[in-house]
């Protein structure tokens, strides 16, 4: 509370309390750096300037990822919200006998973690590349691939930040085939999976099942969406 | 044939130039072996020696553009991701490009544990793929010795145009007056002529690279003698950049 026409006494006495922390701190670094010059050991105290300004550097860092994932999360809830207000406005319209049909399902509210699948060698290739920066809505991917240990693949999905995506397989490689050989138990190595790419940064894992039984990791890596500017 | 015909047919004729410039092909068939890309791009296939030369290279960068903890950064030629692994640890956000997948398959594996990273690959010599105005810093090291002098110049022009304003860049090369330099430059000395590979190290000198950068656009325009008898030089995007 302000009293009139001055500053809140309890903001002013906070502020003389701080100058006299600064001026205290400053006092103490002079003295230090005396010490240390006293005593001949300039180095010494550089060393510890340099780790001080090391700690620095990684608070700012970490604070800096900690903003872009504070960021990344106030456009999920800005994207939640529009979605709500959009279901909001279809329940409210006047409603025909089709009414009810314009309200889309509630989102989700994400899938739990999933532990990672573990990792496999596989002879492999992505015709699509899915190292770029992701401009649409959603990509497929399209590639070949076996285990080293000859077993089957019976299915492929990609992980995206758990959310799972399945694909197709089965599709004919000839090409790969002439190359490489017959493959026994992966006649036609082909695959294709969609997925969608939201804005963001997304763990990617590209992942086959074995003879139907365990799922293995194919490839991850980090993937960058941003949707073009319309 | 006329003497009049001359001047046209020299003109569009197509010698070929020997695979140097079919970058994707050369550098996809250095990827297929882990070991051997690890050696193509680095030098090294041990992760100790990888980290501690990309822990050089990483000295180079902040002691001529600088790094701060809140830069995205672009790496032109990540190969697999040697310098990409510990500076991810120093930036914001680390993105490798590349022209050959194969590459960029074992920075994938290489930089899984690093989820501020972001790889791309490139179709052709530019970086078409990667949006105008995004990025801090632009780099490109052990590589121009691998481009011929177009396409060297080509990627100072498009990190330009991927830079931010007030965004750094830096490239670089060997030179043949350091002993460094003469090594590098006596080693491809020893190819027989008909059998010097497309991959091939070629200088550049310092002028070549002020060139580049002054020609792009770039200001505060500097050319550094490295400690690693490597020349680089680096500039500024300007703040009114168009």
């Amino acid at each position: 509370m302000s009293t009139p026409g001055g500053t809140d006494p309890r903001v002013a006495a906070l502020e003389a309390e701080l100058h006299g922390v600064k001026r205290r701190e400053a006092e103490y670094r002079v003295k230090m750096v005396k010490e240390f010059l006293d005593r001949g050991e300039r180095n010494t105290f550089l060393h510890i300037l340099q780790h001080e300004r090391a700690a620095l550097i990684r608070r700012e860092q970490e604070a800096s990822a900690d903003l872009e994932i504070l960021t990344r999360k106030i456009e999920e809830a800005e994207a939640r919200v529009a979605s709500l207000e959009a279901e909001l406005q279809a329940a409210r319209a006047p409603k025909g006998s089709w009414g009810m049909t314009a309200i889309k399902p509630a989102a989700s509210a994400g899938p739990a973690p999933r532990p990672m699948v573990p990792g496999a060698p596989f002879t492999y290739y992505l015709h699509t590349s899915p190292f770029r920066i992701y401009r649409d809505q959603a990509f497929t991917l399209r590639g070949w691939a076996w285990p080293e240990d000859g077993r089957p693949v019976t299915a492929v999905r990609v992980d995206l930040d758990g959310k799972l995506y399945p694909g197709r397989i089965g599709i004919d490689e000839p090409e790969v085939v002439a190359r490489y050989g017959a493959q026994a138990h992966n006649p036609k190595p082909g695959f294709e999976i969609t997925f969608e790419t939201p804005a963001g940064r997304h763990a990617f894992s590209l992942e086959a099942q074995l003879a139907g039984v365990e799922w293995r990791s194919v490839m991850r890596t980090t993937i960058w969406c941003e949707p073009r500017a319309r | 044939m006329s003497g009049s015909d001359a001047q046209e047919r020299w003109r569009t004729s197509r010698a070929p130039l020997g695979d140097r410039s079919n970058y994707k092909k050369v550098w996809e068939a250095q990827s297929e072996d882990g070991d051997v890309a690890a050696l193509a791009v680095a030098g090294h296939t041990d992760e100790a020696t990888l980290e501690l030369t990309a822990r050089g290279t990483i000295d180079m960068l902040k002691s001529t553009i600088g790094i701060d903890p809140s830069d995205v950064i672009l790496e032109i030629g990540c190969g697999i991701g040697r310098v990409g692994l510990p500076l991810s640890k120093e930036c914001l956000h680390w993105v490798g490009s590349d022209i050959s997948s194969g590459m960029l398959k074992h920075a994938a594996a290489r930089l899984a544990s690093r989820p501020n990273t972001t790889l791309v690959e490139l179709a052709s010599v530019g970086l078409l793929e990667l949006p105008a105005d995004s990025f801090d810093v632009v780099y490109c090291t052990i590589v121009f010795m691998h481009l011929l002098e177009w396409d060297r110049f080509r990627y100072v022009e498009e990190a330009f145009r991927v830079l931010r304003p007030g965004g750094r860049c830096y490239v670089d090369n060997f030179t043949v007056d350091t002993e460094t330099g003469w090594k590098i430059f006596m080693e491809s000395y020893a190819y027989l002529i008909d059998r010097r590979p497309a991959h091939i190290s070629m200088s550049s000198s310092r002028e070549e690279l002020r060139t580049y950068l002054v020609r792009a656009g770039f200001e505060d325009v500097k050319v550094h003698d490295l400690a690693n008898g490597l020349i680089a030089a680096t500039g500024r995007k300007p703040e009114s950049a168009p």
